[in-house]
């Protein structure tokens, strides 16, 4: 029987953490993860994984659908889900920052016109500066807000930085940095105590021995 | 005839008007809902299972006002939790708010209506609370049921155990005990530490969030310029686990100073009591629960059940608040969320006893209308369960 159920999110991160879950002993048939199948299980049977979007990560674990999920902190902060972080992952790790032309387009008065996939993570930053801004909502591709004039700039995750150069943008300001971690559910915590934890503690040590030299 | 604004008739059959309501009126606004049916009946039942209990252990219902000051709330809950209610002005200007919490308003009547009554107070509640922003995505209720109990004026490690006890028996009447995890704490802990650490306002916020989300690795981090790294190691561990009497070993091994002591002293009589009455399997303890601290003054507690993503209920001591209403005295009190039981009962195949097959229904004749009321209300007398036709056309 099912004892936990991982919500993993897809994209990005998906890859890293099934290796790293690999890492930590559970086990995968080559068959399940090439196969197209939304929920797969381990081969104890005691692990099911499902795969969704990143910003559903929070939407099952929050309900308790999901026990645990791996998403990116950038994912938690727009959220605003009431949910527990027991750990860390050294996987991912990006920042979210203000992109711009140049900085002179971010330092003037008055209102500024920012386009971003975070909407609440660019209210939150720009308000405690006391900055008026007209947040312009995008899906994808919102360094071309900035670069056709859209947006005075850009609120968005930056890996390597090597978009925002081929498009002639540079970062204003760091907001945050952001890594993977692991979440889980407050009724799971208490419910399933003896699994979840045996579950945080292997990942915690796999991550120990992999950032040993 | 005179057709309301909004309607409008699309059907012509007689007896069978169909219309269709402007989407204002056919749409319901977020976080309400209807109950009916089977669903509607469990409700019930689960209602009257919990007051029979309350009742049991001599707590008198009480039915307080929907509609009463802000500033009541605001007193008692506290400015953060109170603005989440729905709120409007009176006539007189002053600030309004429909109950976005009902323990506030027990303890003012405690305070001012029962002043002269003899202690201890024993009081419960079934009672709808109303917020305008949903406690969290999961909790999406914007109306929900509580039915709670509050036992004011006694302090002792008795009246923590006798809400306890009441709580296991409700869960035990739902059928639930075998699937339940109540989680026990004492905000004394965390208060003990905070205070030893000498940590200003801004900087006690932030180590409770990172304890209530149990981010350890950022706890020991944040810890570090407060105190020793061995400490701030082991107290990080301390608040990711949750057990049974060995949690408190462990902290008292860690934590030193004579507040929180006295806090896992006021815990562990609490256990042992639990321990004889072989309670055990229901309960933890969980130092890493300090959600809404400023409420509470002791024990405070949450109810998990297997089957619900959130908790079905919570409760604690709250020594202070009477004081704002006049008169400051211990009290203890508890909820249970009446619609989270519901759609966990629902959900689950076994359905206990809570819902008796009802009666079947006999149709009562007649000749003409007054037979027809007649026959019907000589079986209701009898008590039988009746069911007219009311589409015949009689005399």
């Amino acid at each position: 029987m099912t004892e936990l159920t991982i919500a993993i999110a897809k994209g990005r991160l998906q890859a890293e953490t099934l290796d790293l879950l690999t890492s930590a002993g559970l086990v995968f048939s080559d068959q399940a993860l090439s196969s197209r199948r939304l929920a797969i299980e381990d081969e104890s049977g005691r692990f099911r994984l499902i795969f969704v979007k990143p910003a559903d990560v929070p939407v099952y674990v929050e309900r308790g659908i999901a026990d645990c999920g791996i998403v990116g902190r950038d994912v938690l902060l727009e959220s605003d889900a009431n949910l527990l972080q027991p750990l860390s992952l050294n996987l991912g790790a990006c920042r979210i920052v203000v992109a711009a032309k140049n900085e002179a387009g971010v330092r003037q008065s008055g209102m500024l016109k920012v386009a971003t996939k975070y909407p609440h993570i660019a209210a939150r930053h720009f308000g405690a500066r006391g900055v008026a801004v007209d947040l312009i909502e995008l899906s994808g591709s919102v360094e071309l807000a900035a670069v056709l004039g859209l947006a005075d700039c850009i609120v968005d995750l930056v890996e390597t930085g090597k978009t925002l150069e081929e498009n002639d943008l540079r970062v204003v300001d760091v907001i945050t940095e952001s890594s993977a971690r692991v979440v889980v559910n407050r009724a799971s915590y208490q419910l399933k105590a003896e699994t979840v934890s045996q579950f945080i503690k292997s990942l915690e040590k796999t991550i120990r021995r992999r950032g040993e030299p | 005839m005179n057709v309301a604004a909004g309607f409008s008739f699309t059907g012509q059959e007689p007896g069978a008007i169909y219309f269709c309501m402007s989407e204002l009126l056919s749409r319901m606004p977020t976080g309400m809902r209807y109950y009916s049916g089977a669903e509607a009946r469990l409700r019930r039942m689960i209602e009257t299972t919990l007051m029979s209990v309350f009742d049991g252990w001599s707590y008198e219902e009480i039915t307080t006002p929907t509609v009463d000051y802000y500033s009541l709330f605001e007193r008692g809950m506290g400015r953060s939790q109170a603005h989440h209610a729905f709120r409007f002005t009176d006539t007189d200007g002053r600030m309004l708010a429909i109950r976005p919490d009902v323990t506030s308003l027990v303890a003012r009547a405690a305070a001012t209506l029962f002043a002269e009554r003899e202690r201890p107070l024993r009081l419960c509640y079934a009672a709808p609370v109303f917020r305008q922003q949903p406690q969290s995505h999961a909790e999406w209720r914007r109306e929900s049921t509580q039915i709670g109990g509050e036992l004011l004026g006694a302090h002792t490690s008795a009246a923590d155990m006798e809400v306890l006890a009441i709580v296991c028996e409700a869960l035990e009447r739902l059928d639930l005990d075998r699937d339940s995890s109540i989680t026990l704490n004492d905000v004394d802990v965390f208060n003990g530490i905070a205070e030893q650490l000498a940590l200003p306002a801004e900087a006690r916020n932030e180590m409770r969030e990172l304890i209530d989300t149990r981010n350890a690795a950022d706890l020991e981090c944040f810890l570090v310029p407060w105190s020793s790294a061995e400490e701030s190691r082991s107290f990080a561990q301390l608040i990711q686990l949750s057990g049974k009497r060995n949690i408190l070993n462990d902290a008292r091994r860690i934590i030193t100073n004579p507040r929180s002591q006295t806090a896992l002293d006021r815990l562990e009589r609490l256990w042992s009591v639990i321990e004889s009455l072989q309670l055990t399997d229901c309960f933890e303890i969980d130092l890493g629960d300090v959600a809404r601290l400023d409420y509470y003054t002791g024990l405070t507690f949450k109810i998990y059940v297997k089957g619900a993503g959130t908790r079905i209920g919570s409760g604690g001591r709250y020594d202070d608040l009477t004081a704002s209403f006049g008169r400051a005295e211990a009290a203890v009190g508890f909820v249970l969320d009446l619609d989270g039981l519901t759609d966990l009962l629902m959900d689950r195949s076994h359905q206990p006893d809570l819902m008796p097959a009802s009666m079947e229904a006999s149709q009562p004749r007649g000749e003409k209308l007054s037979d027809l009321f007649a026959a019907a209300r000589t079986k209701r007398a009898r008590g039988e369960r009746v069911l007219l036709n009311t589409n015949e056309v009689m005399p």
